[in-house]
Formats: C-alpha cells, structure tokens, sequence
C-alpha cells in the first residue's frame, strides 16, 4: 500500500474533515487518515457548535444536513458552594431564530458524517488506522507510515489534524516535546440518558429548544468549573480541571465528578438521568500562547493539534476554530498544488489566512484570560461571596436590614480583601 | 458513577499489545505521582506498602492527561492504540 496522493490529512475529526472536503471539492486527491473504527469514535467535547463560516461557504446547506441535536436559546451561569447556588440564565428570542447560534451534538455521530461528506466530495476514508512516522526524502515530505494496516501513504504534504497531543506536529518538529501542565486542562463527562419530555419540562424547554449551564465553584477548590447541555433525551455533564492544580490537590476527576452530581441542586437537574457513558480529554487551556509551528516543510498544523481552542472566556469555543482552520489548511494546499512548491515558503498562505480569520484575532484578543483564571479565588472566595451575599439580601426574618453596597464590602473585605477585589475586577476587565 | 465499573459504561477493544508503557522503576523515586490521582480512568495505582506502581492500559480513555502530568518520562512507550483498537466512544 503505498498509493500516490496530492495530500494526506491525519485525523478526521472537525479540522480534519473540513481540510479533506475542502480539498477534495477542489480536486485534489485527498485521503484522511482515522484511527477510530469510525471517525468520531475518539472524539468527545462537553460542548456546542456555534457557526462555520469558512465550511458553509464551501458547504452551503451544511446545517440542513448534518445530525444536530438541541439548538440552545438559554445559556446560563452558575456560582456553587456545597449547598448553595447563585445562577443567572439568559434566553434570547434571536437565539430561537434562525440561523441559530449553536447546537450540541454527539461527536461519534457528527464527526462520522462529516467525514463522510468529505468522501462524497471524493477523498478517500481510511479509518482504523494510526498515522506512525513522517518519511522524508531528503528534507522535502514524501509520506507517512501507518500502524494497524500495515503500509505507507505517499503525498507532498500533511495536514496535522491529529488532536490535542498531535505526535505528527511533534514528529515534524513542530511542537515542543513537553507540555506545561500549568497550560493544560483535563475534560470528564458523564452522560445521562433522559427522556425527552422530561428534559423539556425540567429545563423550561420547548420544540428543539436546548439549554447549556456552565458552573463556577464546583471543583472543591480545584481551578475549573463544570457544565450541563442538554441534548434531545440525555445531558452531557461534566467538568473541566486546570491539570497543575488537580494534581496538587491530590483529588481525582471521577470523586470530584460524583460530588459534582450530588450537589443539591445539580442533583435536581440530573435526577432520573441513567449513566450512559464516561469520556476524558486533555484540553490546552493555554490559548495564544500555546499555538505551535503551524507550518513545516510539506505540513501544516490545524485544530486542537495548532491549539485552536478558547476555553477561556465566557464561550466555549473548538470545533469552530478547528473547523475554520482546517478549510483555510485546505485552500493552503490548493493554492501550493497551482504553483507545485510545497515548501514551508510554499505554505505560508495558511499563516495569513489564519491571521486575517477570527481565530487568530479572538485567540490574541484573550491571550490574557489563562493568566486571569489562574487565580484560586474565583474557585473558591468568589462564589461563596457571590451566594452569601444573594442569600442575606432574600432573606427576611423580622431583623433590621443593613444597607447592601455596605454589606458588600464587609462581605468582600472578609472573603476576599478589598486589594484583592479591585486587582482581580482589574485584571479581568483587560483579560476579557 | 463507580470508576471501577468503567467497562460497564464505556467500550473497549482492547489491544494485546499496549500502546503506553511504563518504567515502573521510574516511579519508585517519583515525588508526586500526580498520574494516580490524575488519570480519570485510574490506571496508574501506588501501593505505599509494596513501593509499587502498577498501570493497566485496558480501560484507557486516551485522553493524554499521563503524558502531560508524568514530568519523570517515565513511559518507554506513549503513543495511541494501533488503528481499530482502544475505547471507542459511542455517542458522547
């Protein structure tokens, strides 16, 4: 097996299917390398799909046809202790209006057809099979070596999509050899089967109405948070760890997950839920500053492996941003097919189409929001604040009240100390 | 959610040969181990009594977190299952 093509993708999940469809609807002889059984069978986010702008202009009735669940019109935040909450949710008429703002979906489902319309558009599939070595002649690429079908792959060039720890980047000599663990986070999720109705009722839902909850507070003093989306009859759950504090605490996913679920009121919104399934993933919480090489001789790095992912801000952001780069990556090769140079210089037009696109422009616009969480308070004085204070304000038992703006600061000097507070409103008004 | 019971919720075909291994001897002289309290599949597990660490990659989720926390490169080997084999995920 060692068949001639314009281009080999690695990984057909969102980047990757995107950069082989964009490819091959242009001609070129694509083949996208997978090493599920499926595409999508390694895949797991705790999260929603917000627009493609660069995919719908190559795909135009892309959201007709691909398997979506719930589109979320209510979005809401949620700060936790052990026994309280303080939630605040928005629901927005536009967000029930087409073109929605996003959709959760299952990824075993919606990376498999994804990849499947990129062979439609002509690329081939080879899936259950794990991209080994780059070969090299000389210093220009001629290939890769493939384990599980025993065999090589020949084409002037590789688009890295292979996720998150992309060995082919590290093998291109592209990626450090290390990650900082301050730099990365680690993702479980359960997911709960519920039926339908029963999801519509308890989250105030109608129609393909969905809800996405995210959670500060809930990690025991762990920096990170939680989430709750709903999808048609199941809740994806979960929660997000910074990996140098979870490893300092000494605490596992799994016990802090579980006291997550028991929590009274999370344990409202998933009670009658039957675990289904338990996911992992390693996500690079580093933004900006964490993107590699995204362009070697003969290879270009595109999706989680360019560490496009915001997990940061106030949205949840990957598959777009993987998505996006992926068609840019493709037309990047496009491009270097027509003139046949497939060097580093060659594929330099994927380094400003990237910069000209949102992706670049959001990660620079909150390359400082890493530093911003990396501060314990948020995790554990803040949300205690915010739901003791919410708490004395409601509460009426026949004692004077004491003025609020006063109550406030006394709270707050106790909690968090005045310095503290104005520093970190500070630093997340430029963060943000 | 019991992490013992992985197999009962998650599916694996799992591979006879191991696509991590580890230098346990590595280990012994670890200061943190952040792997056992880490890994969301508890694969990696410390006998303070034995001074042993034992790792099972069977219910592996893949999900990179060993590499990144292991600072000792204790693996001889890191790199995913062979095409076909490891956990496949069904509708997460």
């Amino acid at each position: 097996m060692s068949e001639l093509y314009d281009a080999i993708v690695v990984g057909a999940g969102p980047a990757g299917s995107s950069a082989a469809l964009t490819m091959a609807r242009a001609g070129l002889k694509v083949v996208l390398v997978e090493r599920g059984s499926f595409p999508g069978e390694k895949n797991m986010f705790g999260g929603v799909l917000h627009r493609l702008p660069a995919l719908e202009e190559v795909f135009p009735d892309f959201w007709d046809r691909a398997p979506l669940e719930r589109h979320i019109v209510k979005k809401g935040v949620t700060f936790m202790t052990g026994d309280s909450s303080f939630s605040t949710t928005i629901e927005a008429g536009n967000f029930d209006r087409p073109p929605y703002n996003g959709y959760t979906i299952f990824r075993p489902r919606f990376d498999r057809w994804l990849a499947e319309e990129a062979v439609k558009a002509g690329a081939t599939l080879l899936t259950r099979s794990t991209v080994d070595e780059l070969v090299y002649e000389g210093s220009r690429l001629a290939g890769v070596t493939i384990l599980g079908r025993e065999g090589k792959l020949s084409a002037p060039v590789v688009v890295a999509a292979d996720g998150v720890l992309s060995f082919t980047a590290l093998k291109a000599g592209l990626r450090r050899p290390t990650f900082n663990e301050g730099q990365m986070a680690v993702g479980v999720k359960a997911l709960l089967d519920m039926p339908r109705e029963m999801i519509d009722d308890r989250f105030g839902l109608v129609r393909d109405q969905g809800f996405a909850n995210e959670f500060v507070g809930c990690t025991a003093g762990v920096r990170g948070g939680g989430f709750l989306y709903t999808n048609y009859d199941s809740l994806s759950v979960g929660l997000v760890f910074h990996l140098a504090s979870l490893k300092t605490s000494g605490k596992t996913p799994y016990d802090l997950l579980n006291q997550f679920l028991e929590q009274p009121q999370v344990a409202k919104m998933v009670c009658g839920g039957r675990l289904q399934e338990y996911s992992a993933h390693v996500i690079r919480g580093g933004g900006y500053d964490m993107i590699p090489e995204l362009v070697g001789n003969g290879v270009l790095v595109t999706g989680d492996a360019a560490a496009f992912c915001n997990a940061t801000g106030l949205n949840l952001e990957g598959i777009n941003l993987a998505s996006h780069s992926g068609v840019l990556a493709g037309k990047a090769v496009i491009a270097a097919a027509g003139k046949g140079d497939f060097s580093r210089k060659g594929l330099d037009i994927y380094r400003q189409l990237l910069n000209d696109s949102y992706v670049m422009k959001d990660l620079k616009l909150y390359r400082k929001a890493p530093h911003m969480l990396h501060n314990d308070r948020i995790y554990n004085e803040y949300p205690e604040l915010v739901t003791s204070l919410m708490e004395y304000i409601y509460r009426i038992e026949g004692a004077p009240k004491e003025n609020i703006s006063k109550l406030f600061l006394k709270a707050a000097r106790e909690k968090v100390g005045l310095g503290n507070l104005v520093g970190d409103a500070l630093s997340a008004w430029r963060a943000l | 959610m019991n992490i013992d019971e992985i197999f009962d919720f998650t599916s694996f075909t799992i591979d006879r040969e191991p696509h991590i291994v580890l230098d346990a001897n590595v280990c012994v002289g670890c200061d943190n181990r952040g792997c056992t309290n880490c890994c969301p599949a508890r694969c990696y597990t410390w006998s303070e009594e034995e001074q042993k660490m034992t790792f099972v990659y069977d219910g592996c989720l893949e999900c990179g977190t060993c590499y990144v926390v292991c600072h000792r490169k204790a693996f001889t080997r890191w790199r995913y299952p062979r095409g076909g084999f490891g956990v496949a995920y069904r509708m997460t």
